[in-house]
């Protein structure tokens, strides 16, 4: 994985302000979603992260489907605040305990798409400017969800669309799911979001 | 006096130990450590998808293993997502957690992860007994001061069984071996519900 030194630089608050409405214009247009990523696992003592590849498929206002199919098949569906899992055909199966920190991240990825993600009452937010893209950096105040992710980092591009988020725990090791080949408001059916 | 025979026979067998009732005889000692070579590699990244069936729950993650030094192992396990659910230190006669879920942070459970993952790793054991059957050997060794047996065919170590009076208590089984990695691994316990299977990906 490459990994870009570029400097960034803290915004004004002029210029987050501007970010926070183009986000928000962004949302407004947005019904759907459909989008590759790929996930990259770092783990300090490893040589490599542990790369993973899928799709997303969103519709507003809160459904998701994460879906991995390299180099293990699994999905996660979002909807009707139920958590579905199919784990390489084990259907619902119980995911051990990371459903606060799932339900936390779809939040904040289906809140970022509608615009209102910049909640100051859940997260200390800064805001950077990183070539011609912006980094958010989401600091939980929930002590609970700190313990698993420190901090949130998402960066959106010109546009004011996520192209990546990076979940970091206190250890320092990071989840990091950059996006792809993005479809905006493509009709979906129920089909896309079946368990 | 037929019936006594009968019963001292069942408790002749059921005392006899496990080698004996699968039809292994002694045999002379040819080495004095079982190697196994499955987590032993240092440039490796050891990395399984993961899925535990527990008291008919079941979940999954992914699982990092690797050797850091002779005698210590790091082994972390998280959602396909990324969040870490447990990571342990294995150093010598140490075990470190370094994280674990307060949901799962129970003494009984950790201990349990720490003997199957500990004798899953472990790459030096001392042999006290040796056992020949055909082409298969049971080698007998102590991990964690419990019997452990490690039964090989043609040199390839394929399953390791804890025993506990007489019996199967945990088979970690090392299936689909290439080039010294196992890419499909299977704890089984045998006297409580508990199976995870490990995959290579």
């Amino acid at each position: 994985m490459t990994v870009h030194g570029y400097a960034q630089s803290e915004m004004s608050a002029t210029e987050a302000e501007s970010l926070r409405s183009k986000v928000q214009i962004a949302a407004t247009n947005t019904q759907t979603i459909s989008s590759d990523f790929t996930q990259y696992k770092h783990i300090d003592f490893l040589s490599n992260d542990i790369e993973s590849k899928g799709t997303l498929t969103f519709e507003a206002p809160d459904k998701v489907k994460w879906e991995y199919s390299t180099p293990f098949s699994y999905s996660v569906i979002f909807k009707n605040k139920t958590l579905y899992i199919n784990d390489e055909g084990n259907k619902n199966s119980m995911d051990l305990g990371s459903n606060k920190t799932f339900k936390q991240l779809n939040e904040l990825i289906t809140s970022s798409i509608r615009g209102d993600m910049f909640d100051a009452q859940r997260f200390t937010i800064s805001y950077f400017t990183k070539d011609d893209r912006s980094v958010v950096h989401f600091l939980p105040k929930d002590e609970q969800f700190s313990e698993f992710i420190q901090v949130f980092h998402l960066t959106f591009n010109t546009k004011g669309e996520v192209e990546e988020v990076k979940m970091i725990e206190p250890s320092g090791d990071y989840t990091q799911i950059v996006f792809s080949n993005r479809i905006l408001n493509q009709p979906l059916s129920d089909a896309d979001f079946s368990h | 006096m037929r019936i006594l025979v009968i019963s001292l026979f069942f408790v002749l067998v059921g005392c006899a130990s496990y080698p004996l009732k699968n039809g292994f005889s002694p045999n002379d000692l040819e080495r004095n450590e079982i190697t196994n070579p499955y987590f032993s590699d240092t440039t490796k990244d050891y990395i399984y998808k993961t899925q535990v069936s527990a008291f008919d729950k079941n979940f999954g993650g992914i699982l990092a293993i690797k050797k850091l030094g002779e005698e210590h192992h790091r082994l972390v396990f998280t959602t396909e997502m990324g969040n870490t659910i447990f990571d342990f230190t294995f150093k010598e006669n140490e075990f470190i957690v370094n994280k674990i879920l307060k949901e799962l942070d129970r003494k009984i459970l950790v201990n349990i992860l720490k003997r199957d993952f500990l004798a899953m790793i472990t790459q030096k054991a001392k042999i006290q007994k040796t056992y020949k059957k055909e082409s298969k050997t049971l080698e007998n060794g102590l991990i964690l001061s419990k019997t452990h047996l490690f039964l090989t065919e043609n040199g390839q170590l394929l399953k390791i069984i804890r025993i506990g009076n007489g019996r199967e208590k945990v088979v970690i089984t090392f299936d689909q071996i290439s080039q010294n990695v196992a890419n499909n691994i299977l704890i089984a316990h045998k006297s409580i519900k508990l199976r995870i299977h490990l995959k290579a990906i």
